[in-house]
C-alpha cells in the first residue's frame, strides 16, 4: 500500500529535481499527444526538440529565443520571490520597445557610438516607467497588481499598433505596419557572419550576474527578500517595504524593456506590430521552471526557446499548426506545479494494513 | 416546547495545550446563559464544538436527551442550533436577501414571507434589497441573526457579539435576545465582558485555562466575585522579589496619541507613562483595547510626534524601529511566525533582522555572513536555543526555541529598553519558565522592560508597576505590590 506523508522539511534535492521530471513528463505527455495525432512520437519529438538546433544556424536560433526570455524571466525573479505578481512583463516589454525605438527614429539619419546606448537606456526607461504603473497603483490604492498589470498588457499593444500604422509608419514603406529601418548605429550587432544571434545575449548574461549579485549579497536584496515574504516584518525590522515593491517592478520593467530593445534594434532593425511572440508570458513559465535561481532560469530559458523553434520545423516538415509549441510550454508548467506537490509529500510505501 | 442542552465531558487538547479539560455544563430554554473567561480560557472552542466546527477528542453533546453528532457546522444547523461569530460570515457584494437565502433550498415565496414575518416581530429594519457591504456592523450582525432565526433555532450561540458594536445597537441586541429568550430559544452569550453579563445573563458558567471553574446565578454575583473567578487568584506566591528601583527615568511618553484610518484598530488617547531603569512596567488589558496599537507606536512602526516619546533625553517619537534601535531600544512582537521572524528564511537571517550600525552585519550595503553567523552562533548558545544549525530555516523551530531566538536576538545587543508583546503566549511551561527568568534577569542588570501582555499571571509575576489598557485608554499605574487581580480584572472590563 502506499501513502502520502507530509514532509518535514521540503527536501533541497526535490527542489532541483521536479523541474527535471516536469520536462521529463512533458515529453512522455507530448509524445502521446503525437501518437494520438496519428504521428510516430519518437519521430515527432526529435523534430520538435533535436532537429531545430542540430546545425549552427539552429543553436543560434535557439540563443536568440533564449535570450529575452532569460533577461524577462531574471527581472520577475525579483518580482516573484517577493510576492509580487507581476504578469504584464510582456506589456513592459512592448513600451520598452516603443521608446527605444522612439529613440532610434529620431537618430534614423545619424551615425555615431553614442546612439546605441541611448537607445538601450530608453528601452529600460520605457519598461520601468510602464512596470511603475501596476507598482504604484498597489502600494498607495491597494490595486491589485496581477490585474492592472496584465490588462496594461493589451493597452500596450495597442499603443504600439497605433504607432507603427499611423505616425511612426514609415513614409516610404508602401503603407506597412512597420517603422523606417533604424541607423545601423542603432542597432545591435550581429555576432557572427550569417547568424542572427546578436549583442543581446550580453545584457542577458549581465542580468544574471547583477541579480545573483544583489539577491543573495547585498542588503538591498535582504530586504527584499524580507518585504516580500512579510510586510509586517519589514515594517517591524525599520525597512521602507512600499519602496522595496516599486523598486522590483522597476527592475523587472527594465529586464522586459531591455528584451524589447533586443527584439527591435537586433536582427529586424524597425519598430512592426509584433515585435514579441508572448516572451513575457512565456518568462513567467521560464521563471518558475528555472526556480527564480539565476543559474536555473539560464537553464529554463534554454528548455522552453526549443519549443519556439521545434513548432516551426513542426509545421514546416509535420504540418502541424505552431501553436503546439503553447501547447508543449503549457504542459512543462502543469507539469511543474504538480510535481511540486513533492517538494511538500512524499510517498511511503508500507505493508498491508493487520 | 422546552430545551436541554448537555454538554458531557468534553476534552479537546492540543499540542502543548489543553483547550478543554472536561468540561461538563448543562442549559435549559428560558434561560440566557454566559459563558465568561479570559483570551484563551477555551469558550471559543467549547461553542466551536457546539456548532461543529472543532470536533471533540473526548465528550458528548445532548440535546433533550439526544445524543447529537456534531462532525460539521451542517450537522449543527440540521440539529437546531444556530451560531452567530463574532466575524461575520457573509458576502459583502450580494444583497440582504441574496445573503438570506443562499444556504436554504426551502421555496423562495415560503422564505420570503418568513423573513418578513421575523423582521416585524422584531422590529428590525433592513432593506433586503441593498448590497451587504453597505450595511452597518449592528444591520450585519441581524442580517446573521435573521439568517439563524428562519431555521427556529432551538439554541442561539452569540460569540462575542458586543466587539464590533455602539452602546446604541449593544442594547438594541439585548433586547431582542431577551425577546428570543421569552419566545423559548435557548442563548448562550460568550464574552469577557462582566457588565454585559450582569445586564442581561441569567447565569454565568466562567472557565479559565480551559477548565469550567463555576457555574452561578447571576443575582448571586457581583462585578468583583466575576473578575476574581476569572482572573484566577492564587498569583501572589510567583511574584519576582522586589528591590527598590531607580529614580532614573528612562523613557517617558507625554500625550501620546493614535488615531487609526483602519475600522478595525483601536484609537489611542493621551497615553501617558514613564518607566524607571531597572523597572518592569506592565500593561494588561483584554487583547483587541489598543495592545497592538500602543507596542507599533513605543516600537516605531507607527511614527508619532516626535516629543511624545523621550528615551534616554533624546525625544524619538518619529523614528522608525531601525533608527530607534540604535538608541538602545528592542522589540518582541506578538506575532512570532508573521512579523518578529520569517518561517521560510534561516535562523541566521532572521538574526540579521535586528540591526544596527554597531553590529556590522551588513557593510557597504553587502552582507557580511560571517558576522552574522558568529553573532547567531553566540545567541543560540547564550539563550538555550536547542539547535546546532543556524542555516536551518526557522519555521522548523518549536515556538519555544523561536520565541528564545527572538528574545535572544533582541537581547544580545544589551539594550537599555526591552518592549515585548506576549512573550509567552502559546508556549509550553518550560519555555515560559526560561523567558520569565530572562526578563526578571534584565531587571536586574538594571535594564528595563514594558511588558504589554494578555496574560494577568505573567504580568503580577514580572512587572514593578501595572497599569491596564481599556479601549485605547490607559488606566492610572499603579504599584505590583498593592494590585489585586480583583482590581486588574474589573479595570480590564472597563469599570473603575
Amino acid at each position: 500500500m502506499i501513502k502520502i506523508v507530509k514532509r518535514d522539511q521540503p527536501s533541497r534535492a526535490i527542489f532541483f529535481l521536479t523541474p527535471v521530471l516536469a520536462i521529463f513528463l512533458t515529453l512522455v505527455a507530448g509524445g502521446l499527444i503525437f501518437y494520438i495525432l496519428g504521428f510516430k512520437p519518437f519521430e515527432a519529438l526529435k523534430f520538435f526538440f533535436i532537429v531545430p538546433i542540430a546545425d549552427k544556424y539552429g543553436f543560434s536560433e535557439l540563443l536568440l529565443k533564449a535570450t529575452p526570455l532569460c533577461l524577462i524571466a531574471i527581472g520577475l525573479s525579483f518580482c516573484f520571490k517577493s510576492n509580487n505578481w507581476n504578469i504584464g512583463a510582456e506589456g513592459q516589454l512592448t513600451f520598452g520597445a516603443i521608446v527605444s525605438g522612439g529613440v532610434a527614429l529620431l537618430f534614423y539619419e545619424q551615425q555615431g557610438f553614442y546612439i546605441l546606448p541611448i537607445v538601450i537606456l530608453a528601452g529600460a526607461i520605457g519598461g520601468m516607467l510602464y512596470a511603475s504603473i501596476p507598482a504604484i497603483l498597489k502600494t498607495y490604492f491597494n490595486t491589485n497588481e496581477i490585474l492592472v498589470s496584465l490588462m496594461l498588457v493589451y493597452v500596450s499593444k495597442l499603443i504600439l499598433d497605433y504607432l507603427v500604422v499611423g505616425p511612426w509608419s514609415n513614409p516610404e514603406g508602401f503603407n506597412f505596419p512597420e517603422t523606417r529601418q533604424f541607423s545601423d548605429s542603432a542597432r545591435l550587432p550581429l555576432l557572427f557572419e550569417g547568424l542572427r544571434i546578436h549583442a543581446g545575449i550580453f545584457l542577458a548574461l549581465a542580468a544574471v550576474v547583477i541579480s545573483w549579485f544583489v539577491f543573495y549579497k547585498t542588503y538591498l536584496g535582504f530586504q527584499m527578500k524580507v518585504s516580500g515574504f512579510s510586510l509586517k516584518t519589514a515594517k517591524y525590522a525599520g525597512y521602507k517595504g512600499k519602496k522595496m515593491i516599486i523598486l522590483v517592478f522597476l527592475i523587472s520593467g527594465a529586464c522586459a524593456g531591455l528584451a524589447g530593445v533586443g527584439e527591435i534594434t537586433g536582427p529586424i532593425g524597425q519598430l512592426h506590430r509584433e515585435v514579441s511572440p508572448d516572451y513575457g508570458f512565456t518568462a513567467i513559465i521560464v521563471a518558475f521552471l528555472g526556480r527564480l535561481h539565476p543559474v536555473g532560469i539560464i537553464f529554463a530559458s534554454l528548455v522552453v526557446a526549443i519549443t519556439y523553434l521545434g513548432a516551426e520545423t513542426a509545421q514546416i516538415f509535420m504540418q502541424i499548426p505552431k501553436y503546439t509549441g503553447q501547447v508543449f510550454q503549457g504542459m512543462i508548467l502543469f507539469f511543474l506545479l504538480a510535481s511540486d506537490y513533492l517538494l511538500f509529500f512524499k510517498f511511503k510505501f508500507i505493508g498491508s494494513k493487520k | 416546547m422546552n430545551t436541554n442542552l448537555k454538554i458531557s465531558n468534553v476534552t479537546k487538547i492540543y499540542p502543548g495545550c489543553v483547550a478543554n479539560d472536561n468540561v461538563s455544563l448543562e442549559f435549559n430554554s428560558g434561560k440566557i446563559y454566559a459563558l465568561l473567561g479570559e483570551n484563551g480560557a477555551g469558550k471559543s472552542t467549547l461553542v466551536k464544538i457546539l456548532s461543529g466546527v472543532i470536533i471533540p477528542d473526548e465528550g458528548k453533546i445532548y440535546l433533550n436527551e439526544n445524543n447529537l453528532k456534531l462532525n460539521s457546522p451542517l450537522d449543527a444547523k440540521k440539529n437546531d442550533i444556530g451560531m452567530v461569530f463574532q466575524h461575520f460570515n457573509l458576502f459583502e457584494t450580494l444583497s440582504v436577501y441574496e445573503n438570506l437565502i443562499i444556504d436554504s433550498n426551502e421555496q423562495r415565496e415560503v422564505l420570503r414571507e418568513k423573513i418578513n414575518t421575523i423582521m416585524r416581530k422584531y422590529n428590525f429594519s433592513i432593506d433586503l434589497n441593498i448590497p451587504v457591504l453597505n450595511l452597518s456592523a449592528g444591520q450585519k450582525q441581524k442580517v446573521e441573526i435573521i439568517r439563524c432565526l428562519i431555521r427556529s433555532p432551538k439554541v442561539l450561540i452569540m460569540d462575542e457579539p458586543t466587539s464590533v458594536l455602539t452602546e446604541q445597537e449593544t442594547s438594541e441586541l439585548f433586547l431582542s435576545l431577551k425577546k428570543f429568550s421569552e419566545e423559548g430559544i435557548l442563548i448562550i452569550y460568550i464574552t469577557h465582558k462582566l457588565k454585559e453579563v450582569m445586564e442581561l445573563c441569567d447565569e454565568v458558567a466562567v472557565m479559565r485555562r480551559g477548565k469550567l471553574v463555576s457555574v452561578s446565578e447571576i443575582k448571586n454575583e457581583n462585578i468583583e466575585s466575576l473578575a476574581n473567578k476569572m482572573v484566577g487568584q492564587n498569583l501572589k506566591t510567583i511574584k519576582k522579589k522586589k528591590e527598590k528601583s531607580s529614580s532614573d527615568q528612562l523613557i517617558n511618553i507625554t500625550n501620546l496619541n493614535f488615531i487609526s484610518e483602519d475600522p478595525f484598530e483601536t484609537n489611542l488617547s493621551n497615553i501617558n507613562f514613564s518607566v524607571n531603569r531597572g523597572e518592569c512596567l506592565g500593561i494588561a488589558g483584554i487583547s483587541g483595547n489598543g495592545q497592538s496599537e500602543l507596542f507599533q507606536v513605543l516600537s516605531g512602526e507607527i511614527i508619532s510626534d516626535k516629543n511624545s516619546i523621550e528615551f534616554n533625553k533624546n525625544y524619538i517619537g518619529d523614528l522608525n524601529p531601525q533608527e530607534r534601535r540604535e538608541y538602545l531600544m528592542a522589540f518582541s512582537p506578538e506575532d512570532r511566525l508573521e512579523q518578529a521572524a520569517i518561517p521560510q528564511m534561516a535562523i541566521f537571517e532572521n538574526v540579521a533582522l535586528n540591526n544596527f550600525k554597531s553590529s556590522n552585519f551588513f557593510n557597504n550595503g553587502l552582507i557580511n555572513e560571517n558576522k552574522i553567523k558568529e553573532h547567531s552562533k553566540k545567541i543560540i548558545s547564550d539563550f538555550n536555543v536547542n539547535t546546532n544549525n543556524i542555516e536551518l530555516k526557522s519555521q522548523f523551530l518549536s515556538g519555544g526555541n523561536l520565541q528564545k531566538l527572538i528574545i535572544g536576538r533582541e537581547l544580545i545587543t544589551s539594550p537599555d529598553l526591552l518592549i515585548c508583546f506576549n512573550p509567552t503566549w502559546g508556549l509550553d511551561v518550560g519555555a515560559i519558565n526560561y523567558i520569565h527568568e530572562t526578563l526578571i534577569k534584565i531587571n536586574e542588570q538594571n535594564k528595563s522592560i514594558i511588558l504589554i501582555s494578555t496574560d494577568t499571571d505573567e504580568l503580577l509575576k514580572l512587572s514593578d508597576k501595572i497599569s491596564v489598557i481599556h479601549k485605547g485608554k490607559l488606566s492610572k499605574i499603579m504599584d505590583a505590590e498593592e494590585v489585586t487581580s480583583e482590581k486588574l480584572g474589573m479595570l480590564m472590563g472597563g469599570g473603575n
